[in-house]
C-alpha cells in the first residue's frame, strides 16, 4: 500500500537559547493510505504539536517530512499555501467555519478557491452534504446551526477537495456525545467506503475506538502503538483504557 | 488602590488601545484652538480692512467646526467604549459595583480629555503661527508673525472641550447601567446576520438621488417647480433627498447588487471573489451610515473647497474683466491727467505702458426697447467709436477687431446675465435722436465698467453724427506696469481725484477681491482639510477595528491553504469599495451642486474645482494605501 506520510526524526524545540522546551523529540511516523490513525497521549505531551507541523502550520526545528511524495519541509510560503489546499483537509475543534459564508458556501469554500468550474462545485457539495446528512442546512448560516452540524459542516469542507490526508484536532472536544457518535461514524464509513486517509488527534478513549491504529505520544515522544484489526470497537475500546492507565494518567 | 488609580493604571498599561481615541481628541483640539487663535489674531485684525467680515467669516465657520469636532470625539468614543466592553463587563463579573465601574470609567475619560486638552493647546499654538503665516500670504498681506498666545482662544477652546469631554465622559459612566452584562460579552461577537433588501427600497435611493439632483439642476429663474416648493424650501428639500439617497444607497442598493454578485456563481464561486464578496455583504449595513456621513461631508468639502478656490482664482479674470486698463478717469478741464503723469513719473517702481483719451459719449437709452426684464428704465451708457475700439483692443493686447458701418452696433456688456440682461441683438435703439440697430453683444470691454457702465460700439460715421448734436466726454486710459502692486500709487492718485471724475483701477478692484477671497479660500480650505482628513481617518479607524474583529477569519483561510498574495488581493478589493463608494458619491453630489451654484454665479468653476477634487482623491488614495497596508498586517499576524 502507499505511503501517504512519512516523518522522519522530526524535532521541535520552543524557546530561544537558554530558556529550551523539547516538545517532540525524534518522532519517526509512517502513515499509509487508507489508515485512520489516532494520536492519543496526555495534556502537554506534543500531539497539537505535531499536528500542526504535519498540517504546516508550523515548523519543525529539524527531521524530515514527507506528504504525497513531497518534501514540505523545504517548501516556500507559497507552495505551502497551495499544498495545504490540495493535499490536507482539517477539522479543527473549534470548527474554524467563516461566519460570513452559509454552510454550503463554507463547504464549497476550497473548491472556490481552487477555481473548479461551478457545475462540478455544486455535485461534490451535494453528494458530500447526503454523507454527513446536513443537506437540509445548506442555506442556513453557521450561528444557526447546532455544534454537532458545524462539526459536520467543517468535516464536509476538509474533504470536500479529496485530500491525501485529513487531519483531525480534537473534532468531538465541543460536541456532545449523540453529536460525537455522529460524525465518528460519518468518519469511519468515509474511511471505509471511499478509503480516506485520516490522522486525528484526541484525547477522549471513546473518539480513538473509531480508529484503526493508535499512537500514544508521552514527554514528547511515540510511547506505544496499538491496532485494532479485528477486534470489536468495544474491546479496542478497553484496550485504549488499559494502555492510558499504564501512563498513570487519568484520562 | 483607589478607582482613580485602577483607572490611571488603565491607561497607562493599555495605551496602545487609547491611542487612536486620545490622538483624535488632540486632533480636534488642535484644530479647534488653530482655529480660534486665528479669530483672535491680532495680526490679522491690524492687517485687515475688512475685520467685520473677518469676524463674522470665523464665527460662522467656527460654529460649523464645533459641531463637527463633537460629532468626530463622540464616534471614536463610541469606537473606544465598544472595544471595552468585555473588559467592563468582566469587571462586573468580578464583583465590582457598578457604581464603581462607572466612575472609574468617568475618571479615565476626564484624565485623558484634560490631557488631551494640554497637549492640543500646545500644539496648537504653534500650528496657528503657521496658518496666520499661511492667511496673510493668501490675503496678500506682507506681515511679520509675532509669537503671542491669545487668552481668549485659550478660553474659548477650554470650555468648548471641558463641555464635550464631560457629555462623553458622562456617558462612558452610563455604560455599564445602560448594557445587560451579557450583552457588554458578546459586543465583539455581533453576528448581524444577513442584511434583507427590498427592491422598492433600492428603487427608491435612486428615484430620491435623481429627484435631488433633477431639482438642484433646474434654472432657478424659471422653474416652476422651484417656484411652486418655494426658494427656501427647494435647497432644503434637495438636501434631504440627496442624504436620504445616498444612505438608502449604500444600505440596500449596494447589498442588493452584491446580493446578486453572490447568485452568480461561475462568478462568486471563483477564487477569492467568495471571501471578499462574503465579507463586504456582512459589513455593509453597519458601514452605510458611517458611509453617508463620509459622503456628504466630502460632497460638502468640496463644493466649498471648490466655491471658495472659484472665487479667488476668478479674482484676477474679474478684475481685468472689470478694468481692462489699470486706470481711468474723466478728466473735466485737463488738470488730472498732468497730475497724475506726474505722479506716475515720480514712483520708481511703475511705468506707463499707454495712455489714451478717449473720446466718449453718454447716452441716455431707454432700455425697454432692448427687452430688459429688469429695471431700470433709463440708464445712462458710453457710446464710443470703432476704431476707438479697434485701438483699446489692440493695446490690450486682444487681436479682436470689429467693422461697423451704417447704423450697425456692438454692445460691450460685462455683466451680461441671460434672461436678465437686455436682449440687445436684433434690437434697435434711439441714441440722442439717431437710430442704432445691434448685430452683436460681447461680455467684455475695453473701458474700465466702473467710469463707463455698458459701452456701445458704434460706426466711426455714426459717431460723429451723433457727436454734432452732444458733447464729447475724453476719458482718459492708463496702463501702468505692476498693476496689482500699486499701493502707494494708487492711493495717492486716488485722493487727488474729484467725485465726478469717476476714478477706477485695476489695483482697487483686485485687492479687494484678494482680501475677501483669500479669507474665503482659507476657510474653505481649512475647514477642507479638517474635514478631509476627518473622514479619512474615519473609514482607516472602523477598517481597523474590523481588521481586529475579522482576524479569525483569516487564520481560518490561511489555515485552509489560501496564500498571503490571495488575502492581500481580497483585502485590497473590499477596501477599495469601501473608499470609493463615498468618495464616488461625494465628488458626483459635489459636481451637481457646484453645476448649480454656477448657474447662479456664472464663475468660471471647473479648473480650481477639478484641481480640489483631484488633491482631494490624492488623499483618499494615501488613506487607501495606508488602511490596505495595516488591516493586512493586522489579520496575518
Amino acid at each position: 500500500m502507499k505511503t501517504i506520510l512519512h516523518a522522519k526524526n522530526v524535532q521541535k524545540i520552543y524557546g530561544s537559547k537558554g530558556n529550551e522546551h523539547t516538545a517532540l523529540e525524534e518522532v519517526n511516523l509512517e502513515i499509509k493510505e487508507g489508515e485512520f490513525i489516532g494520536i492519543m497521549g496526555p495534556s502537554g505531551a506534543g500531539k497539537s504539536t505535531l499536528l500542526n507541523i504535519l498540517a504546516t502550520i508550523d515548523t519543525l526545528t529539524s527531521g524530515e517530512i514527507i506528504v504525497d511524495g513531497q518534501d514540505i519541509v523545504s517548501m516556500n510560503e507559497a507552495q505551502l499555501s497551495t499544498f495545504r489546499r490540495d493535499k490536507l483537509g482539517f477539522i479543527f475543534q473549534d470548527y474554524n467555519l467563516l461566519d460570513t459564508l452559509t454552510v454550503k458556501e463554507n463547504i464549497l469554500l476550497p473548491l472556490a478557491l481552487a477555481k473548479l468550474p461551478s457545475k462540478e462545485i455544486e455535485e461534490r457539495v451535494e453528494s458530500i452534504a447526503d454523507t454527513f446528512g446536513i443537506r437540509a442546512i445548506l442555506d442556513s448560516y453557521p450561528y444557526h446551526i447546532s455544534g454537532g452540524q458545524k462539526q459536520r459542516t467543517a468535516a464536509s469542507r476538509a474533504i470536500v477537495t479529496n485530500p491525501s490526508l485529513i487531519l483531525a484536532d480534537e473534532p468531538t472536544g465541543a460536541l456532545d456525545s449523540k453529536s460525537a457518535t455522529s460524525l465518528l461514524e460519518s468518519l469511519s464509513k468515509l474511511n471505509e467506503e471511499k478509503g480516506s486517509t485520516i490522522m486525528m488527534v484526541t484525547h477522549d478513549a471513546y473518539a480513538a475506538s473509531f480508529c484503526k491504529q493508535i499512537l500514544f505520544i508521552n514527554d514528547g515522544g511515540i510511547d506505544a502503538e496499538i491496532t485494532k484489526m479485528n477486534q470489536s470497537r468495544k474491546e479496542f475500546y478497553q484496550k485504549i483504557l488499559d494502555v492510558l492507565a499504564s501512563f498513570g494518567g487519568d484520562q | 488602590m483607589t478607582l482613580f488609580t485602577i483607572a490611571r493604571k488603565n491607561i497607562r498599561k493599555n495605551f496602545t488601545n487609547y491611542f487612536l481615541y486620545f490622538s483624535s481628541m488632540i486632533f480636534s483640539i488642535v484644530i479647534y484652538f488653530t482655529f480660534v487663535s486665528l479669530k483672535y489674531d491680532q495680526t490679522i485684525d491690524a492687517a485687515s480692512e475688512t475685520s467685520t467680515k473677518i469676524s463674522s467669516a470665523f464665527n460662522a465657520a467656527s460654529i460649523v467646526l464645533i459641531i463637527f469636532v463633537a460629532i468626530f470625539i463622540w464616534y471614536s468614543n463610541s469606537f473606544f467604549t465598544r472595544k471595552r466592553k468585555k473588559e467592563v463587563a468582566l469587571y462586573s463579573l468580578l464583583g465590582v459595583r457598578k457604581k464603581q465601574i462607572g466612575r472609574m470609567l468617568f475618571y479615565e475619560n476626564f484624565l485623558m480629555g484634560i490631557i488631551a486638552l494640554v497637549i492640543g493647546i500646545l500644539l496648537g499654538s504653534v500650528v496657528s503661527k503657521l496658518f496666520v503665516a499661511i492667511l496673510m500670504k493668501l490675503m496678500g498681506y506682507e506681515v511679520l508673525v509675532q509669537f503671542s498666545i491669545s487668552t481668549d482662544a485659550i478660553i474659548n477652546t477650554v470650555i468648548v472641550f471641558l463641555l464635550i469631554i464631560a457629555v462623553t465622559s458622562f456617558h462612558g459612566y452610563r455604560l455599564i447601567y445602560r448594557f445587560k452584562l451579557i450583552e457588554l460579552f458578546q459586543a465583539d461577537q455581533e453576528s448581524e446576520g444577513e442584511p434583507k433588501t427590498s427592491i422598492i427600497t433600492a428603487l427608491l435611493s435612486v428615484l430620491l438621488l435623481g429627484f435631488g439632483y433633477w431639482l438642484a439642476l433646474q434654472d432657478i429663474l424659471y422653474s416652476k417647480v422651484w417656484q411652486m416648493i418655494g426658494i427656501l424650501v427647494a435647497p432644503l428639500l434637495i438636501i434631504i433627498a440627496v442624504i436620504l439617497g445616498t444612505y438608502l444607497l449604500f444600505s440596500t442598493l449596494t447589498i442588493f447588487f452584491l446580493k446578486r454578485a453572490r447568485k452568480n456563481k461561475k462568478r462568486f464561486w471563483n477564487g477569492i471573489n467568495i471571501i471578499s464578496i462574503s465579507q463586504l455583504l456582512y459589513r455593509m449595513k453597519g458601514n452605510a451610515f458611517t458611509l453617508t456621513i463620509i459622503a456628504v461631508l466630502s460632497a460638502t468639502t468640496l463644493t466649498a473647497v471648490g466655491t471658495s478656490y472659484g472665487f479667488y482664482y476668478n479674482n484676477k479674470i474679474n478684475a481685468e474683466l472689470t478694468n481692462p486698463n489699470s486706470m481711468m478717469f474723466v478728466d473735466q478741464d485737463g488738470e488730472l491727467t498732468s497730475q497724475v503723469d506726474s505722479l506716475i513719473e515720480q514712483d520708481p517702481d511703475h511705468d506707463v505702458v499707454y495712455h489714451e483719451s478717449i473720446p466718449t459719449i453718454p447716452a441716455r437709452v431707454d432700455t425697454t426697447a432692448l427687452n430688459s426684464r429688469m429695471g431700470p428704465v433709463e440708464a445712462i451708457y458710453t457710446v464710443i467709436s470703432n476704431k476707438t475700439y479697434n485701438r483699446l483692443s489692440e493695446l490690450q493686447g486682444d487681436t479682436d477687431t470689429i467693422a461697423l458701418s451704417d447704423e450697425q452696433a456692438v454692445a460691450l456688456d460685462i455683466s451680461y446675465f441671460e434672461g436678465l440682461s437686455p436682449e440687445y441683438v436684433g434690437s434697435t435703439l434711439d441714441v440722442n435722436g439717431n437710430e442704432i440697430s445691434f448685430t452683436d453683444m460681447k461680455e467684455s470691454n475695453v473701458l474700465n465698467a466702473g467710469t463707463s457702465n455698458i459701452t456701445i460700439v458704434v460706426s466711426d460715421e455714426m459717431f460723429d453724427k451723433v457727436a454734432e448734436d452732444t458733447d464729447v466726454v475724453t476719458m482718459e486710459a492708463y496702463e501702468i506696469t505692476g498693476e496689482s502692486k500699486a499701493k502707494t500709487l494708487d492711493e495717492s492718485i486716488r485722493s487727488s481725484m474729484p467725485e465726478e471724475a469717476d476714478f477706477t483701477s485695476f489695483y482697487q478692484v483686485y485687492t479687494l477681491g484678494m482680501e475677501s477671497n483669500g479669507l474665503l479660500i482659507f476657510i474653505g480650505c481649512f475647514l477642507g482639510l479638517v474635514f478631509l482628513s476627518a473622514t479619512g481617518s474615519i473609514i482607516y479607524f472602523k477598517q481597523l477595528t474590523e481588521a481586529t474583529a475579522d482576524r479569525g477569519r483569516y487564520t481560518i483561510l490561511q489555515k485552509m491553504g489560501v496564500d498571503k498574495k490571495d488575502i492581500k488581493k481580497s483585502i485590497r478589493k473590499q477596501i477599495f469599495f469601501i473608499f470609493a463608494l463615498p468618495l464616488v458619491a461625494g465628488v458626483a453630489h459635489s459636481v451637481v451642486a457646484l453645476m448649480a451654484i454656477n448657474n447662479i454665479l456664472q464663475l468660471n468653476i471647473w479648473i480650481p474645482a477639478f484641481i480640489s477634487m483631484t488633491i482631494y482623491i490624492l488623499i483618499y488614495v494615501i488613506y487607501y494605501f495606508m488602511t490596505v497596508r495595516n488591516y493586512y498586517k493586522i489579520v496575518t499576524k
